[in-house]
């Protein structure tokens, strides 16, 4: 109910008195004549949506999810399966948590801002540079920022930013889109073998490059396996070496500070989140140097004032929501709630877990190429490299058909190339791996 | 509150002094600009070599309560750097005429320094 003393809208404070007496000063009649709205765009107060009771809703809903081919998927490429405690349900739900407000407040996010903060610390143990921030939209974004990072820190001759040639179409085209309007180009750089061909790379870095980008694993499933040299390579060159990568990988494969990587980004939400929101998690980590040039936000450890720790967003003079002409990235927005995610899977599975999970991820792949190779019209994997959830296989069949006829029998899987199709296993799908090799020699 | 602004200095309206000499000129901020701006927790300033020029900005001083931007008092080349404040800002606020300094750059137009006021216009704007 709202009478002339309580505000007219639950959006607006003023009351219907307050409104009028400003109409009044105006001198004008009504709101709308404030603005010239066109009729043809203007709200006429209804939606033309038909009413529907909930339950028919929920009806027509599963009926349509009921279309949906139910495949089991040996999908990989940038999104993967791995199984999640339902602990991480249970908790992350909790309305503390379930939020979409920003932790601005200390005094009253105190939990979420720990979350927060030991997901940064994970990162930071797991790639072994000192910052973290506490997420960016996803890899592609978090690859973007690293670019205009390095463009911002190297003071070259040139703008020159390196990536493979194999890399996630998303992930190029998010760069491209940071790239374009300023002076920074984007160029590729040949692989040897599903790596990074070190030889090539080596006639293309000249003084002009700011940065140097690999990932480990390849976006073909491959352990990149010059890592050192490429580091090696970025600095002398006085470039910023970015490496891309995910917690789980993190956790088994070379320390990216040991290859004097500079960035890390990548997707955490190979953890915590299921696969079916297609949902990313962009980790940005880099040295300490670049404190100040750090995109996104950032949570720190300080002391209230009764001199009990306490955490709290800090350094945000870098954000735009402080010196928007001067801010290092015009993203003033995280996954907050899906860091919280991947930082309670990270715990749940503690270090050792973390690592057993990653040992696994180098072995199925290893034992299921083995089983498709095999098959007579089928050499897997293509790249004599060691491989990390995924890899391709060589199809003597066009791939085309070999991924129809997968989908007939219940299987989806990656068309890569003529010829060529990836498949990915992780523990979610280990279980139909039988079945999948017998559907596969039928198709063969 | 009365600030210390001494004589032998020039001063701009943005709150940033020069101390010419042969040529050169140190640069940092005023006393009444690190009061303003209180604690101070970080300072961002060119390379030597770096080029300034009168006016356009040549750097950053952060406080716990505001950033602002510094913009150079006269044109030249930078030659030396206050390391020291990177380290330590809160020498900014401690002696900002002194140990506080921020730049020095060989002059590229001493008549530059004639544009700038004088301590008693100086003090007359913050008073």
């Amino acid at each position: 109910m709202s009478d002339s003393a309580t505000p007219g809208s639950p959006f607006a404070p003023h009351t219907p008195d307050e409104t009028q007496a400003m109409l009044d000063v105006l001198g004008v009649a009504s709101e709308e004549d404030l603005f010239d709205i066109p009729d043809d765009v203007a709200f006429d107060g209804t939606f033309g949506i038909p009413q529907r009771s909930e339950q028919s809703v929920r009806a027509r809903a599963d009926k349509m999810l009921n279309r949906n081919a139910n495949l089991t998927e040996f999908l990989g490429r940038g999104h993967y399966s791995h199984y999640i405690p339902s602990l991480v349900d249970n908790l992350s739900i909790r309305s503390e948590f379930l939020t979409s407000y920003t932790q601005y407040q200390p005094e009253v996010a105190q939990g979420f801002l720990q979350v927060l903060f030991e997901y940064q610390s994970m990162l930071a143990e797991l790639t072994g540079l000192e910052i973290a921030n506490c997420s960016m939209y996803d890899a592609a974004t978090a690859l973007g920022e690293a670019a205009t990072l390095a463009n911002r820190l190297r003071k070259t001759s040139g703008h020159r930013v390196l990536v493979p040639k194999a890399i996630s179409v998303g992930r190029r085209d998010v760069l491209e889109n940071y790239v374009d309007g300023s002076e920074m180009v984007v160029e590729s750089y040949a692989m040897d073998d599903g790596n990074a061909d070190l030889d090539v790379l080596t006639d293309l870095v000249d003084d002009d490059v700011v940065m140097i980008y690999a990932e480990n694993p390849t976006v073909r499933g491959t352990i990149e396996e010059g890592l050192a040299k490429l580091g090696k390579l970025a600095h002398d060159n006085d470039a910023i070496f970015t490496l891309g990568s995910d917690p789980v990988a993190l956790s088994l494969l070379e320390k990216p500070s040991d290859v004097g990587a500079d960035v890390v980004v990548g997707d955490a939400s190979t953890l915590g989140i299921p696969t079916s929101f297609g949902m990313g998690l962009g980790i940005f980590a880099c040295r300490e140097d670049f404190l100040r040039q750090v995109p996104g936000r950032l949570v720190g450890i300080s002391e209230d004032s009764a001199g009990m720790r306490a955490y709290t967003l800090t350094l945000q003079t870098r954000e735009q929501h402080i010196r928007r002409e001067r801010a290092t990235s015009n993203i003033c927005s995280n996954q907050a709630w899906v860091a919280l995610r991947a930082a309670m899977h990270i715990a749940m599975l503690g270090p050792d877990g973390l690592v057993d999970l990653a040992r696994d991820c180098v072995t199925r792949p290893e034992e299921l190429a083995e089983r498709l190779d095999d098959i007579s019209g089928i050499q897997a994997p293509v790249h004599d490299r060691y491989h990390f959830r995924e890899f391709v296989a060589h199809t003597d069949q066009p791939a085309k058909a070999i991924v129809s006829d997968l989908a007939g029998k219940g299987f989806a899987v990656h068309r890569v190339g003529e010829h060529e199709v990836q498949v990915c296993v992780t523990e979610t799908n280990a279980i139909a791996v039988d079945e999948f090799v017998a559907a596969f020699e039928e198709v063969a | 509150m009365t600030f210390e602004v001494p004589d032998d200095l020039k001063y701009q309206e943005s709150h940033e002094w020069a101390r010419a000499a042969d040529g050169t000129a140190k640069i940092g901020i005023t006393d009444f600009a690190q009061d303003e701006l209180g604690d101070i927790v970080f300072v961002e300033l060119p390379d030597v070599g770096d080029d300034v020029s009168k006016g356009a900005e040549f750097g950053v001083v952060e406080s716990i309560k505001a950033v602002s931007d510094l913009y150079a008092p006269v044109s030249g080349t930078v030659t030396a750097v206050n390391d020291q404040v990177f380290d330590a800002p809160e020498l900014v606020n401690d002696d900002p005429y002194g140990d506080g300094w921020m730049l020095e750059v060989e002059l590229t137009d001493e008549s530059e320094l004639d544009s700038l006021l004088t301590p008693d216009d100086y003090e007359d704007q913050i008073a």
